[in-house]
């Protein structure tokens, strides 16, 4: 049970970080709907444990029980989406950078938002989770690794890989065509003329 | 030889995660390699367009009044109240049985509640007060002053913007020696608020901003818990302006804020 004293704390402490937990839930279940449920259920949840909560910052330890209601409802709803990443098998994938990122660079400052909202909205949800709460709640290493409940070493590998994600969707296709015809021109020359001499 | 990064080593980089060292190591290594310079400036360009371009989803107005009522009313008192109230028959019944004596009361009640009117704003005002202070004595302790750290106002007033409903306006009144520290998103009078942060030497000043109506007019100031407050009403905006500064200082604040403020 909770006490009127409790629940003022709790109202003053957690309730400023509704925004940032419904961000969060919103752009893990990518629905409104769900969202709103998934997250009044954090509340309540959040609530009822409140009592337990000793640490000096709310947020992190606000978002770790979002973050957990949200992968709860994505393990019942849209089981697909974590089963195949629940391993982190390809964490250690490391994506190899392009010789030069320079064509890419320009390609991304003029990406439009409907473009960079589809690109992280069709991330596998791990790496979503890492860039949203990394680019838009402005989140520490540490503190991801605490709501995410993985060694900070796993979050760097996926925000590595959620970078390069992104990357690859939102330069578009000539992008990468026009930074290879270089490396081949260097390859094919010398090639060429010796073969005219 | 310095060591080559990886991409994890460069993203970790770009978010300023490395270590102070391997962070300047990395600076160096930057100015000779175009290639490697080529790849941080990839990494910023996917950082800046997140930041920039993906939506910072806003609370829909039905979740942040069922989250209201999850706190405003104790599980027990909600108990309480959800009990279906007797037959209106009934209080009928007993309301003719009791008028005369419920007219007498009815008159004392109608003079209650016009000197409560009175009182009302003041009261509310008072319990503002005490709720800005406790906002910014917490703040002061919990070390979390500011969620963006700047003091550049085009940095701070975006951010502000994509986390409330409103658009706060971000001021540098004209003060020697107050510096601009950023911001962060509080939660006063039943709803999330701009907190804007200022320093003035070792003194932390915090004006807090929301759209609230309000009379118009000269700042209000009062003193609570050894903190000085004032507040006033601008162009639909509630300002509150919190320090504990010694008085004199205080009161060539709260002119600059509310000329800054008067400003176009």
């Amino acid at each position: 049970m909770i006490d009127e004293v409790e629940l003022r704390r709790f109202e003053s402490l957690a309730l400023p970080h509704l925004p940032a937990a419904y961000n969060l839930a919103r752009w893990l279940t990518r629905n409104d709907e769900d969202a709103q449920d998934v997250v009044q259920e954090a509340m309540l949840k959040a609530m009822r444990y409140f009592k337990s909560f000793r640490g000096e910052n709310v947020r992190p330890w606000l978002l770790q029980i979002v973050r957990n209601a949200c992968f709860s409802w994505l393990k019942e709803n849209r089981h697909d989406e974590v089963a195949s990443m629940a391993d982190g098998h390809d964490d250690s994938l490391d994506l190899v950078a392009p010789a030069s990122s320079e064509p890419h660079a320009v390609a991304l400052r003029n990406a439009d938002r409907a473009q960079i909202n589809a690109a992280l909205a069709t991330l596998p949800v791990v790496y979503r989770e890492v860039l949203v709460l990394r680019e838009l709640e402005d989140m520490s290493y540490k503190e991801i690794a605490h709501i995410a409940d993985v060694p900070i070493g796993t979050v760097m590998s996926r925000l590595a890989r959620a970078r390069g994600l992104m990357r690859q969707a939102l330069a578009p296709p000539a992008a990468p065509a026009l930074h290879a015809t270089p490396l081949l021109r260097a390859v094919e020359r010398p090639a060429a003329g010796g073969a005219d001499r | 030889m310095r060591k080559q990064p990886d991409m994890q080593e460069l993203n970790a980089f770009v978010d300023g995660e490395l270590d102070l060292r391997r962070q300047l190591e990395i600076e160096a290594l930057l100015v000779d390699d175009a290639a490697l310079r080529a790849q941080v400036e990839g990494l910023r360009a996917v950082r800046d367009a997140i930041r920039g371009g993906a939506d910072y989803h806003a609370v829909p107005a039905a979740l942040q009044a069922r989250v209201r009522d999850l706190v405003v009313v104790p599980p027990a008192a909600a108990e309480r109240l959800s009990k279906p109230p007797s037959s209106a028959r009934a209080a009928a019944r007993r309301w003719f049985a009791w008028r005369p004596l419920a007219a007498s009361f009815g008159t004392l009640a109608v003079l209650t509640v016009a000197v409560n009117l009175a009182l009302l704003q003041r009261g509310h005002e008072e319990r503002l007060g005490e709720e800005v202070v406790a906002s910014h004595v917490r703040a002061t302790l919990g070390g979390r002053l500011v969620d963006v750290q700047s003091s550049e106002r085009h940095t701070v007033k975006p951010w502000l913007s994509s986390r409330l409903d409103f658009s706060p306006p971000v001021r540098e009144p004209k003060v020697a020696g107050l510096v601009f520290e950023g911001a962060r998103v509080d939660y006063l009078d039943g709803r999330p608020v701009a907190a804007l942060v200022y320093k003035q030497g070792e003194h932390v000043v915090e004006s807090f901003v929301w759209p609230a109506s309000g009379n118009e007019g000269r700042a209000a100031v009062s003193l609570q818990r050894g903190f000085h407050l004032a507040h006033w009403h601008r162009r639909g905006m509630a300002h509150w302006l919190v320090s504990d500064l010694n008085p004199e200082e205080f009161a060539s604040l709260v002119r600059a804020f509310e000329a800054a403020d008067a400003a176009p």
